[in-house]
């Protein structure tokens, strides 16, 4: 692979969040969301990010876009270190960057209508005059399917899914390259849910975009991503093909988090066998020493709670952070 | 029918709105047999929580009035019993289950006192033997020290255990009936994956008949043996579990399997998607409520609303289209 074909580098990137107490509002800690994650995304690619609630995926996203400034680490887009850029540059950067959140009724100001919201981001950036801006919003409702009549109306009068098309058609407005989907489906219904993700991928055909996105559900990732993240905790746990990931799982976790999702086929459920963790999640602020997993980790051994395993390509692509993750190996 | 542990029929229920009444549901009739895990399926909108709260009695009135139907359960009728009688059953022989355990439990009082209520209330146990089964009852749900965890508050529990706080109080005097509304939908999977398998363990160990309300077809799949899917407030399939996802027959199911995707799927196939948005139900439909999105639509879709019929055995669907054979049935 070569330098070119990334478009996004994130290394070693952190961010902790201080926690404040007392009168004098002393930081007497601080809650590690994301503990030094490292990969790459190749232009026009999908990369998955998965994990479960509190596991640092969404403040990852946030803090690659740099709408939270990262602790340590770099995020390099395109050849330019993100962490280094402010003011007026970095705003110019974020055209070519964009987000599509995960709620469709937060994510859009009610006062404003649709044209005006989808507008927006081409006045601010000084793309277009009014009259282009205009025209330009009719062609985004087009694209993300919606009736360019509807450019009048208000938020409240369209649905979930409407939304959140509203929102794609934003995050379109200023020809972006590179977009965090951060669980744009996850508040839709099912049947909603498989037509947003059919127009995010036929926009990334059309127009070459690189996602990063982040999800919870390990059957929809699957099914968009070409290469998945795991993250755990802060960590990125294992990192590799969709196939591979999903056919060979080197880490404990990753493998108890496939085992543990349903599939809907009754015949396959009654035979399918289960790695049910035991316990919760440790509280980021105050993570178990070494492997961030150890204390649910079903095959944990002492040198676990020494030091941290290192993340390591284990075979070509396949990256994973466990001591034991050969006994995987296939 | 004898053997119907409960046995709802026309169900109807409606909501006034500021902008006017909604069908939430409209003539709902099915049977829960003794033992069996009953899965209800549809997505926000289509009436499957509102049914169950209605054979509850737990639809507020007003804006909420269950106009019509009957819910049998052991020889009486639930929607035409008092406040009092229903009350006496609701925990006792029908224990629930609701999707967000933050707001279903009070939080100034302890899990103790709140698991002890209904012990004392339904069963007459002093407060020295209700206590002692709560914390019976929290073993149970697989909650290590039970006993140590009488006294704290529902804050102090995560989402997954404050669930399993939950069922322990919903099987706290063996119900016959659990009905559970979307109980794993605010859970990660690997915390949902923990209280499927306890409903499992529960249900083999109690032997009592669940209703499960989720809009996730892949719990349904693994926990169901028989499985209702509702549509606009009307049941519009009906069958066992394997003969449901193997040959669906209402073109909502076969969309419904369609657009989801599956972690053991390896080719990247397009979804296949449902156009179009759920029925608003400010009318009762006099057509059939999927008309509007539905590919195999035909005339008399718009001006009949189709019944449910037998398809084959113990799978009964509600369309006028045999989508399988594409041409009316």
């Amino acid at each position: 692979m070569t330098d070119n074909d990334v478009l996004l580098r994130v290394d070693n990137l952190v961010k902790y969040f201080p926690i404040m107490r007392g009168l004098l509002q002393k930081q007497v800690g601080a809650v590690r969301a994301v503990d030094g994650i490292s990969f790459d995304v190749k232009r026009g690619e999908t990369l998955g990010l998965v994990g479960e609630s509190g596991c640092g995926k969404s403040t990852a996203g946030r803090t690659i876009l740099q709408l939270y400034r990262a602790t340590s680490g770099n995020v390099n887009f395109d050849g330019t270190d993100l962490t280094t850029l402010k003011g007026e540059d970095l705003r110019k950067m974020r055209r070519k960057m964009q987000m599509i959140f995960q709620d469709p009724y937060a994510s859009l100001n009610p006062r404003m209508t649709v044209g005006e919201i989808i507008r927006e981001p081409l006045l601010v950036h000084n793309v277009a005059t009014e009259s282009e801006a205009n025209e330009r919003v009719k062609e985004l409702l087009e694209l993300v399917r919606l009736n360019p009549a509807f450019s009048s109306r208000y938020p409240h009068e369209f649905s979930g899914g409407q939304r959140q098309r509203v929102g794609i058609a934003r995050a379109l407005a200023l020809q972006p390259s590179f977009i965090v989907c951060d669980e744009p489906i996850s508040a839709l219904d099912v049947s909603i849910q498989a037509q947003v993700v059919n127009l995010l991928e036929e926009l990334q055909d059309k127009f070459n975009l690189t996602y990063l996105f982040i999800a919870h559900d390990l059957s929809m990732v699957r099914h968009i991503s070409d290469r998945v993240a795991v993250m755990y905790l802060g960590v990125v746990v294992e990192l590799t093909t969709r196939n591979e990931l999903y056919a060979n799982p080197l880490h404990p976790y990753s493998q108890a988090l496939l085992s543990a999702v349903p599939v809907p086929d009754p015949v396959i459920e009654s035979t399918r066998k289960r790695t049910i963790l035991v316990g919760d999640v440790p509280s980021p602020a105050n993570p178990p020493s070494g492997c961030r997993f150890r204390t649910r980790c079903p095959i944990a051994e002492a040198v676990c709670a020494e030091s941290r395993p290192e993340f390591r390509e284990i075979k070509p692509g396949h990256f994973v952070a466990c001591f034991f993750a050969e006994r995987f190996l296939q | 029918m004898a053997d119907l542990l409960l046995d709802v029929q026309g169900l109807e229920t409606t909501f006034k709105t500021s902008e006017g009444v909604v069908h939430a549901v409209n003539g709902v009739s099915f049977g829960l047999k003794e033992g069996e895990t009953l899965g209800v399926v549809g997505e926000s909108g289509c009436g499957k929580s509102v049914t169950m709260l209605s054979i509850l009695g737990l639809v507020a009135s007003p804006p909420g009035n269950v106009k019509a139907g009957s819910a049998k359960f052991f020889d009486q009728d639930l929607l035409k019993m008092s406040r009092d009688e229903m009350r006496a059953i609701r925990g006792a022989q029908i224990g629930m289950v609701f999707q967000d355990p933050m707001t279903s439990l009070n939080p100034v009082l302890t899990v103790g006192r709140q698991l002890q209520e209904p012990l004392m209330l339904h069963l007459g146990m002093s407060k020295k033997q209700a206590e002692s089964r709560a914390a019976e009852l929290l073993e149970m749900v697989g909650i290590p020290n039970g006993k140590d965890r009488l006294s704290d508050y529902p804050h102090q529990f995560s989402g997954g255990m404050r669930q399993r706080v939950m069922i322990a109080m919903a099987i706290s005097c063996s119900p016959q009936v659990l009905i559970a509304d979307e109980p794993t939908t605010a859970l990660d999977v690997t915390i949902q994956a923990q209280i499927t398998d306890l409903i499992k363990r529960l249900r083999s160990e109690l032997g009592m008949a669940i209703i499960w309300i989720t809009h996730d077809l892949g719990v349904v799949a693994g926990l169901a043996q028989r499985v209702i899917v509702m549509y606009g407030g009307h049941i519009i399939e009906e069958a066992q579990v394997n003969e449901l996802f193997a040959n669906p027959a209402h073109p909502y199911t076969i969309g419904l399997i369609g657009s989801l995707p599956r972690v053991d799927d390896n080719d990247q196939r397009r979804l296949v998607s449902i156009e179009g948005l759920p029925p608003m139900l400010f009318e009762k439909p006099t057509y059939c409520p999927f008309a509007p999105r539905c590919k195999w639509v035909m005339e008399r879709c718009w001006n009949e609303n189709p019944v449910l019929e037998t398809v084959a055995p113990e799978h009964r669907v509600a369309c006028w289209a045999d989508v399988k054979k594409e041409r009316p049935r």
